[in-house]
């Protein structure tokens, strides 16, 4: 209970014009008997990039999850505590997840995209979301999708070819596209670059900062070094808790938890 | 242990090695030399079926004998009478013939020559008050000798055919009136209580029909419940009973559901009797689980990573699943499918019980009318004495056969063809 | 008419899925963002509130139709106490034979007027199964017509009616293992109700046919004694046992030379070519057991002074075991390959030969999954038909020589049902009797043979 305090104290002297896109209250994750989060308080800030960086088991993918309501697909999960969403709680038996998930979307650790067409891959969730009324609109979402993923130039040519033949980091960026073809407020990224060269990596890094000026995106990753470029917040998880969340600069530079600071400069992880 | 001691000891270890290995290659072998024993014994015996003998036969096709005019109608035509002229032809063959010995004249040709006599006029009805030669079918007995499948030096009174008709046949045979060639009348004739007449045309169009219903019950149902058992059904109790319930299923003996057919299908619920429609479902129901389980076994090979990208776009459960899983099933479920119909295509005790076993002379047209199937038609025939049948029944054995070899590697080909492999 | 009334409800259903669908665009002003599922829903949602409860009624209507009309018609056969259960069903059968035109022989005069009661009520209920689904159809089409223009959550609601549509194929196992018992019992019960269960269980003498033969001149006592089942039981096993004398030793070795000796590209090509064996339609074997193998064992028999009967035990067991082999090796093969290859290495690297190694570890270590393929093996030979039906022939003997004609449970249902046999008389019941015998015996092993094979799956996978 601590950390919490001293979160939101140091929170509170943040610039005062950011708007909270997201806040879970007391958090709680259960796979069957065992508990893989505790009471996780956390804000996330619209219009930002908030990376979770911690040692892999310590829950990080498994609160992302929370957000969209990934979980609901393993049947052992339960979730309690607090998520909202624009004030909004979602984290209740009456919300339609299928309408959250399309306000939050989500990047896979590996890429997965469709076995169909780069063409429907990106057209998949417009079409089912009823986004587009004719084939027009339908052609100038996949293309802008494609365009905002930076999938575009690459691909224009092969749109009826299938997505699965494309390399690993145009797979990645074609399920961005895929994600933001639906033009949701909120993109969750699971590692999305832990597949991925170097070359595609940077490339993503670039995409994502492209990104945070229309959306809010919460990118986990085992990388401290992707963490301190991308990202404008940083919060530390350990065990399934949250031991540290502050301003990025801040978290790389001077933590105030003896953990972070092992942690960062590669003690122990 | 001595040197020599071990030295002996190792011989032997060796030799129990290879012999070991023998019994494996002895086995396999043994196996493999059994399916070609088979294979060729059925198609030894089954080839001769596809050909059939007829003799050329000179008719004169006389008008007063006949009743008929160049005018007349057809029906006059269907009504008219082509025995005597026929048999007019066939004494010519032996003239002075005593008028014994004539019935064994007449029984030379097949029981229906006068129809065929008929059709050939009414397609040449330029032939009225002319002799033209005209192709008949043989008795299935000479066309048996002819092939070589009767013994002519066995004593007569053994034979089913006299010395005299034999006569007459080699006679014909020397002038070149004796003609082999393919049986298209095997694949278009009805069956029959004549062998040289019988054909599986009947039996073939039941098992198109007993298939078709069974393939329209059973691929839905089965896909539907592979789909709810892998995708969507709680833990829980009941479907752990369903689950238990399409595993025993899949072994239970056949013969169990044609007694269910019987019993629920005929007796309780009255449907016809005989038919396609209860046969199909009979073999529906036993497909049912050969199609649910590896449905479910395709379904469980989709990698979850395409549920988990469709469900972050806010697809919903069963949008997930029809859009992008199913369709990833498809190829194994589709050859799982076409293995459990070519299962039930050769099924033939379920559908003894539910009265596919009738002597079916006309081909069915829907699948309300009584017909027999392949399989049973196998049964019926071989259960049947006239050396004739021995010969048809093997020969709808390699139809048969033909039909699920299609079917089998159509399935092999979907497999290997579209199933993907996930890494 | 069912066929004319299915097509009806489908063609409405299909009509009513492009007129909900393009009703709700306009409701939205043609703008797709203004509803809450997309337009298709709207109508896949009209056309399932239109198809269902017209196709539940009309399932049900179906099932009872005849149990109401049978009810009425027979009302006046009731009153006579000298007609039982079994009578009235007979007579039932005779009226909608003759009223459906289908009847053989001369009809018999006291029946028409029933026939035409038949026809009649036949003609009402007709009539009004229309009048229903009809107004079934308006009645929900103006419900569901209601709540679309209500903009409801279509979506949510069509993938519900999905669900259930999937749940209940599901149960369609259920209802047909039930299906099964039931029928089964409720014939077997009647069965027993004439001949005592311990005489069936344990008699000897099996003779259904002269339990036809129920006039004055034989005792009804008769009726008792030739139902014993013992011979059936037996000859069902020896001929089995026979099959698996053939199939167990091969299946087996070529199992074993499959996965451990031959090369990848001999197993390629023969593992398939011993698998046609099992995919051979079996009344193929039953033809080449009683015109080859039968004919040729008494040939050979003769030879050594043997009088072999032309249907023999031997021929069909025989013969059975070939079909079974693959149902041996190949289970056998894929047990061995799923012993880890660490006790392999282990058995090796003391220095024992492969054949040692199979003989003493693999072996050990593969034989609950080896034990479970030949039980399952076994069921499938008990509960084999068309081969003994061809070739193992019909005497019920008791006797221990394979050269002479044995007869199994599934040959005497097949011949006490096969052909036009009138329904409940003890001939017939008897099948169902033999055929409840072979279910819950064959289940049994099954049930048996399945755990071991996923107990062993479990510890190696």
């Amino acid at each position: 209970m601590r950390f919490i305090l001293e979160i939101n104290l140091r929170g509170s002297g943040r610039d005062m014009n950011e708007k909270i896109k997201i806040s879970t209250r007391n958090l709680s994750v259960f796979y069957g008997p065992k508990q893989a989060l505790f009471d996780i308080n956390l804000d996330l800030v619209e219009n930002k990039v908030t990376a979770l960086i911690g040692p892999s088991g310590c829950g990080k993918s498994t609160f992302i999850r929370c957000l969209n309501r990934m979980n609901d697909v393993i049947d052992l999960c339960k979730v309690e505590g607090s998520i909202k969403v624009d004030g909004k709680e979602i984290n209740t038996k009456n919300t339609d997840v299928n309408l959250i998930r399309e306000r939050i979307g989500m990047v896979f650790q590996k890429p997965n995209p469709f076995p169909k067409s780069i063409y429907d891959n990106v057209a998949y969730g417009p079409r089912i979301h009823g986004l587009a009324e004719n084939q027009e609109i339908l052609n100038t979402i996949v293309e802008n999708s494609l365009k905002k993923a930076a999938l575009w130039n690459e691909v224009k040519d092969r749109l009826n070819q299938p997505g699965t033949g494309l390399s690993g980091g145009q797979q990645q960026r074609l399920c961005i596209a895929r994600a933001i073809s639906i033009n949701p407020e909120v993109i969750l990224m699971d590692e999305p670059c832990s597949a991925l060269d170097p070359i595609a990596t940077a490339k993503i890094e670039e995409l994502i900062d492209e990104l945070k000026k229309s959306y809010t995106i919460v990118i986990v990753t085992h990388s401290m070094s992707q963490a301190a470029r991308v990202s404008q917040n940083t919060g530390f998880f350990h065990l399934g808790k949250l031991i540290e969340f502050n301003l990025t600069e801040k978290i790389f530079k001077n933590p105030d938890n003896k953990m972070t600071q092992d942690y960062i400069t590669g003690r122990f992880g | 242990m001595s040197k020599v001691e071990k030295i002996k000891l190792l011989k032997k270890r060796y030799k129990a090695e290879r012999r070991f290995k023998f019994y494996g290659i002895l086995s396999v072998c043994l196996a493999i030399l059994f399916l070609f024993i088979l294979i060729i014994n059925i198609f030894s015996k089954g080839s001769g079926a596809f050909f059939k003998t007829e003799i050329l036969l000179n008719i004169k096709f006389d008008e007063k004998k006949l009743g008929l005019n160049i005018n007349s109608s057809d029906k006059e035509i269907q009504e008219a009478n082509f025995e005597e002229i026929l048999k007019d032809a066939l004494l010519v063959l032996a003239p002075k013939v005593p008028e014994l010995k004539q019935a064994e004249l007449i029984d030379m040709v097949s029981i229906d020559a006068a129809l065929e006599v008929k059709k050939f006029y009414f397609y040449n009805k330029g032939v009225l008050n002319k002799i033209a030669e005209v192709p008949l079918t043989l008795s299935d007995d000479l066309d048996q000798v002819y092939k070589g499948n009767f013994p002519r030096d066995i004593p007569e009174e053994r034979r089913r055919f006299s010395d005299f008709q034999l006569k007459i046949f080699d006679d014909q045979i020397s002038k070149n009136k004796i003609v082999y060639k393919f049986n298209w009348s095997f694949l278009t004739n009805a069956d029959s209580r004549e062998p040289e007449l019988a054909g599986v045309a009947s039996s073939l169009a039941g098992s198109f029909f007993t298939i078709l219903v069974c393939l329209i019950l059973s691929f839905p149902i089965g896909i539907l419940a592979a789909i709810y058992l892998e995708e969507f059904a709680p833990k829980n109790k009941i479907t752990e009973i369903i689950e238990v319930n399409v595993n025993n299923l899949a072994a239970v003996p056949s013969i169990v559901f044609g007694l269910l057919g019987l019993g629920v299908f005929l007796n309780y619920f009255y449907l016809p009797r005989s038919t396609p429609l209860v046969g199909g479902m009979v073999l529906a129901l036993m497909t049912l689980p050969r199609i649910i389980i590896p449905c479910r076994a395709a379904l469980k090979a989709v990698p979850p990573s395409i549920r988990e990208g469709a469900l972050a776009l806010g697809a919903s459960k069963v949008q997930t699943v029809m859009h992008n899983v199913v369709p990833l099933a498809m190829p194994g479920t589709l050859s799982g499918t076409i293995i459990g119909l070519s299962q039930a295509l050769g099924e033939t005790a379920p559908l003894l019980l539910i009265g596919m076993i009738a002597f079916i002379n006309v081909v069915p047209a829907t699948p309300i009318d009584p017909s027999a199937v392949l399989p049973v038609q196998v049964y019926l025939w071989s259960e049947s004495a006239e050396r004739g049948f021995v010969e048809k029944t093997s020969a709808t054995i390699i139809i048969l056969i033909f039909f699920l070899i299609i079917m089998n590697s159509f399935a092999i080909y979907l497999r290997n063809k579209f199933e993907r492999k996930w890494s | 008419m069912n066929l004319v009334i299915l097509s009806f409800i489908l063609f409405f259903s299909l009509s009513f899925f492009f007129i909900g669908k393009a009703r709700v665009l306009r409701l939205a002003n043609y703008n797709i963002k203004n509803l809450n599922s997309l337009p298709e829903y709207y109508g896949y949602y009209l056309a399932a509130w239109c198809a269902l409860p017209a196709l539940i009624i009309l399932f049900f209507w179906s099932i009872f139709e005849l149990s109401i009309i049978k009810i009425f018609v027979l009302s006046d056969f009731k009153l006579d106490p000298t007609i039982d259960d079994n009578k009235l069903n007979l007579i039932f059968s005779q009226i909608v034979s003759i009223a459906e035109k289908k009847f053989s022989g001369t009809i018999p005069q006291n029946l028409i007027p029933y026939v035409e009661k038949f026809i009649a009520l036949n003609k009402i209920i007709e009539l009004s199964k229309f009048a229903v689904l009809f107004s079934a159809i308006i009645l929900s089409l103006i419900f569901a017509y209601r709540q679309i223009l209500k903009n409801i959550k279509a979506r949510e609601s069509v993938e519900k009616i999905i669900r259930g549509l999937m749940f209940l194929c599901a149960t369609l196992a259920i209802f047909t293992t039930f299906g099964i018992v039931l029928s089964l019992l409720f014939e077997s019960i009647k069965f027993f109700t004439s001949v005592s269960i311990f005489d069936f269980l344990t008699g000897t003498n099996w003779a259904p046919g002269r339990a036809f033969v129920r006039d004055a001149s034989v005792q009804t006592a008769n009726v008792e004694n030739v139902f014993g089942a013992i011979p059936l039981f037996w000859g069902t096993t020896f001929i089995a046992a026979i099959a698996m004398c053939v199939a167990v030793p091969v299946g087996l070795f070529s199992g074993i030379f499959l996965a451990e000796y031959s090369s990848r590209k001999f197993r390629k090509i023969t593992k398939p070519l011993i698998e046609i064996l099992a995919g051979i339609p079996t009344v193929v074997y039953g033809f080449f057991a009683a015109l080859t193998v039968g004919p040729l064992f008494r040939l050979v028999g003769e030879k050594f002074g043997l009088e072999v009967s032309s249907e023999s035990a031997l021929a069909a067991g025989v013969v059975m075991g070939i079909m079974i082999i693959p149902y041996v090796s190949s289970l056998t093969d894929d047990v061995i390959n799923a012993v880890p290859n660490s006790l392999r290495e282990g058995s090796f690297a003391i220095g024992a030969t492969k054949s040692e190694t199979i003989k003493k570890v693999v072996l050990p270590a593969a034989l609950p999954g080896i034990v479970g393929s030949i039980l399952l093996a076994i069921s499938r030979a008990i509960g084999e038909t068309m081969i003994v039906v061809m070739a193992a022939g019909l005497a019920a003997n008791l006797t221990l020589n394979p050269l002479e004609a044995s007869t199994t449970i599934t040959t005497q249902i097949v011949t006490i049902l096969i052909g036009d046999q009138s329904f409940n008389n003890p001939k017939t019941q008897a099948a169902f009797a033999l055929g409840i015998t072979l279910f819950f015996f064959t289940l049994f092993i099954n049930v048996i043979a399945l755990s071991i094979v996923k107990k062993f799956r479990e510890k190696y996978e």
